[in-house]
């Protein structure tokens, strides 16, 4: 496959993955309008800004607490992250990013899963906010979930398990590492800060990461801080989990570099392996949350090495080392 | 328009705005109003439609060409808008025997030119013998002296070839030829599928014959053209995401199952052409290139350019793979070289031409210029090496300023224009404003030259002028596209 066709893959399921955090993220503060106060509102706003690494449009995730305040703050900040272009992590920026790169590889996706994601990107462009606030802040971020799931649909059941496949699985998984391993981060030390009534759920965090139901068939309805870390960084089914994450890195690279084709493996696959190894046995019970913090801005700083990896194994290297091969 | 039974049974008539004007043959009714023999099932069809079904189906194939992107891009002052092609869904028809004698005429006409340009980058014996003057050729800008001498495998010039005719009460004529990068044969296809989608029982009953193996014969043509008897690597060779046609690139890439590269993505080592892929190098035998000449290699034509690889025509010509269309192809489709081309047929394979060429003026030559001047309100007057419809002028539907403009442009840089009469182009029938009405229209059918093949598919792009009155087809100006049936009686 082509390096640069490869590129593209790899870039498609780094932007439909955040696609999907971002509207993770940002449906927590909006669910939260209901019938929270609002200073779990402005906190849960800032989890979102601090998890992307962005200020907050005005400056801050501070709410007012009149009503009328709080639904201003909220659409404010809330637009930030739908529909503004020029924020590379708003869901209208990586649907078009997204869409871009699918257009450079075009010849190698089936034409529905083509469609699929046009369709998505023109009902986004399209979408008038305004409008879709008044019948209710979610509808919008609901209706693009719908989308983006149909499109993962589509995708799973349609595409060739080549290595346009590996690729994506490659971008989708190490952007989830990167992304969970800054969300989870952002968590724990929002909630060294914030204690008593006004400290964040850890519940609402496995609600977010699609856990709360499974956490609880799994441990008990009583949710506690280190077996939530735990679950989420070391359980192998749990797709949220960064285990999980790094499994699906590492099936992806073993497909494009198969084991004892090329020996020695290539860097980014013996990264791979080793962070894998690293998860396993790293026990978060127990650990004190700054400690906790640390160890997540390691991994989040490990899954950008392994993309810097990935982009020389792969993408752009030199004329020599591509004859080499 | 007269009554048929079925439209009788609607208060509403689709055809009551369709006016039939002498000057234009009309491809669905005689001049007395009847419809000709193969076009009765579809003109009784279209009537027997309601106002509200007729808007269904124009909606159906705008959002299907909508959804799947099938788009040309236009490059603004500013910022790259992506565009849908204006389809109109009702197909124009032809008949088999129309058909054949159009093929006929192209596959002669290819064969002379392919004949041509052997002959003019080596021996120049139709150069020598006056059959097209010297400096027309040598001084065209297209005429890359490095091709010279070099020995292009199998002597096809021209692998891909567009055509544009015309019809007017004189019968079928060619337009021009476009022999470098022609372009739109994803809009046949893509027309095709959307129309045969909208009238599935209509589609079967007129025995249409078939466009959609078009890939697997541009696959054939151009595996046939590898320099090795190994299996050929196929590519094509894009200017990349924003060129206007790269939905078409993309479609054809995906049919054929070949790479889609652009110039970053090769590598030339030893003479040898590479793509640089995720398992290191791959070597390519064949290059569809979809950009033009200058800028396929910085070190040989445009230094500026970086749409291509460095290196890549030095690669061409030690022999290692093949470009198709060859470098140098565009000095047979200059459109001052366009008039000579039937004197080229004549003298290559000693026939006459079996598709006539539109009476065309040089202005190169003194009485040419002369013809032009006096006449610029009747002419169309085109640049030689323009395409897109942009640098032309419509004598008969410019302002006097434009004209007194062009005319100073005409005698400042003369050898640069030539002029044709203003063509009373056939007029099709189109769905327009919630009514049928006629529009003018012309097609590109496209031809591909093998090793030892020559096939053109039955059918083409069919580009029409969807404003009223307007004589341009290009799509950048104004022009749509319909679905072009070849069928046989």
């Amino acid at each position: 496959m082509l390096a640069r066709v490869a590129a593209n893959f790899y870039w498609l399921g780094r932007y439909l993955e955040r696609s999907k955090h971002t509207i993770r993220l940002v449906r927590y503060p909006l669910d939260q309008l209901v019938d929270r106060p609002g200073a779990e509102i402005a906190m849960a706003w800032e989890v979102v800004y601090r998890t992307l690494g962005q200020a907050p449009p005005g400056g801050s995730a501070t709410t007012e607490e009149a009503e009328v305040y709080l639904m201003t703050d909220a659409y404010t900040l809330a637009g930030g992250l739908i529909e503004e272009a020029s924020n590379p992590d708003s869901i209208l920026s990586c649907w078009s990013t997204a869409r871009e790169n699918a257009r450079q590889v075009r010849s190698h996706l089936p034409l529905p899963v083509w469609t699929c994601l046009n369709q998505g990107y023109l009902w986004m462009r399209e979408s008038d906010l305004p409008s879709a606030w008044a019948s209710g802040p979610a509808a919008l971020v609901s209706e693009a979930t719908d989308r983006l799931r149909h499109l993962t649909g589509v995708m799973d059941a349609l595409m060739y398990r080549d290595d346009g496949w590996r690729f994506l699985s490659l971008g989708q998984f190490t952007e989830r590492l990167q992304h969970q391993a800054a969300f989870l981060g952002a968590w724990v030390e929002l909630g060294q800060r914030t204690e008593g009534a006004a400290a964040l759920p850890w519940a609402d965090l496995l609600r977010i990461c699609g856990a709360y139901e499974v956490y609880s068939r799994h441990h008990s309805m009583e949710v506690r801080q280190e077996q939530v870390l735990g679950f989420l960084v070391r359980d192998p089914e749990l797709p949220r989990s960064l285990r999980f994450a790094v499994h699906l890195i590492e099936e992806a690279l073993a497909g494009i570099d198969p084991v004892g084709a090329r020996y020695p493996l290539a860097p980014p696959h013996r990264m791979a392996l080793r962070l894998a190894a690293a998860l396993e046995v790293e026990a978060l019970d127990g650990r004190r949350d700054g400690d906790s913090a640390r160890f997540f801005r390691i991994i989040g700083g490990e899954a950008r090495k392994l993309h810097d990896l990935t982009v020389s194994a792969y993408l752009d290297y030199t004329t020599t080392s591509g004859l080499e091969t | 328009m007269p009554d048929s039974e079925s439209t009788r049974e609607h208060p509403f008539h689709p055809f009551a705005r369709y006016e039939l004007d002498p000057r234009f043959y009309d491809e669905m009714f005689d001049d007395d109003g009847t419809p000709r023999t193969a076009s009765r099932r579809m003109r009784d069809t279209l009537a027997g439609f309601a106002a509200e079904d007729l808007t269904k189906l124009q909606d159906r194939v705008y959002r299907r060409f909508l959804h799947e992107g099938i788009t040309f891009t236009v490059l603004g002052a500013e910022e790259v808008t992506e565009r849908i092609i204006p389809l109109d869904f009702v197909p124009r028809l032809l008949t088999g025997r129309e058909w054949d004698h159009i093929e006929r005429g192209l596959k002669q006409r290819l064969t002379a030119i392919n004949l041509f340009l052997k002959d003019v980058y080596h021996e120049g014996r139709s150069l020598r013998d006056g059959v097209v003057p010297v400096d027309l050729v040598l001084g065209c800008p297209q005429y890359r002296i490095e091709m010279r001498g070099f020995k292009v495998p199998h002597d096809v010039y021209v692998a891909v070839c567009g055509t544009d005719i015309v019809r007017t009460h004189d019968g079928f004529a060619v337009l021009e030829d476009n022999l470098r990068v022609p372009s739109g044969v994803s809009y046949m296809l893509g027309c095709r599928d959307a129309v045969k989608d909208a009238f599935p029982e209509l589609y079967r009953a007129h025995r249409v014959r078939e466009v959609s193996d078009y890939s697997e014969r541009l696959y054939a043509t151009l595996a046939s053209l590898a320099p090795s008897t190994r299996t050929p690597r196929v590519a094509i060779l894009t200017p990349g995401l924003y060129n206007s046609a790269y939905y078409e690139h993309a479609l054809l890439a995906g049919e054929m199952g070949v790479e889609l590269v652009e110039g970053h993505d090769l590598v030339m080592h030893d003479a040898v052409l590479y793509a640089r892929t995720t398992k290191g190098l791959e070597r390519i035998d064949v290059l569809y290139r979809r950009l033009d000449d200058e800028f396929l290699d910085p070190v040989t034509f445009r230094g500026d350019s970086v749409l291509g690889a460095a290196g890549l025509f030095h690669a061409y010509r030690a022999g290692s793979f093949v470009i198709a269309n060859a470098p140098g192809t565009g000095v047979a489709d200059d459109k001052a070289l366009y008039a000579y081309v039937p004197r080229i047929i004549r003298y290559f394979l000693d026939e006459e031409p079996i598709l006539q060429n539109v009476e065309t003026h040089l202005c190169r030559e003194p009485e040419g210029l002369a013809y032009t001047l006096q006449h610029l309100g009747e002419l169309v007057v085109k640049e030689v090496g323009g395409s897109g419809g942009y640098g032309m002028l419509v004598g008969p539907h410019a302002s006097a300023e434009e004209r007194a403009a062009f005319a100073e442009r005409l005698r400042a840089d003369p050898e640069n224009f030539i002029s044709q009469p203003t063509l009373d182009l056939s007029r099709a029938p189109c769905f327009v404003d919630g009514r049928i009405e006629p529009r003018h229209v012309d097609i590109r059918p496209f031809v591909l030259q093998g090793r030892d093949t020559q096939e053109v598919v039955p059918g083409g792009l069919c580009r029409v002028a969807l404003r009223r009155g307007s004589l341009v087809v290009n799509s950048s100006q104004g022009g749509g596209c319909k679905d072009l049936w070849v069928i046989d009686e």
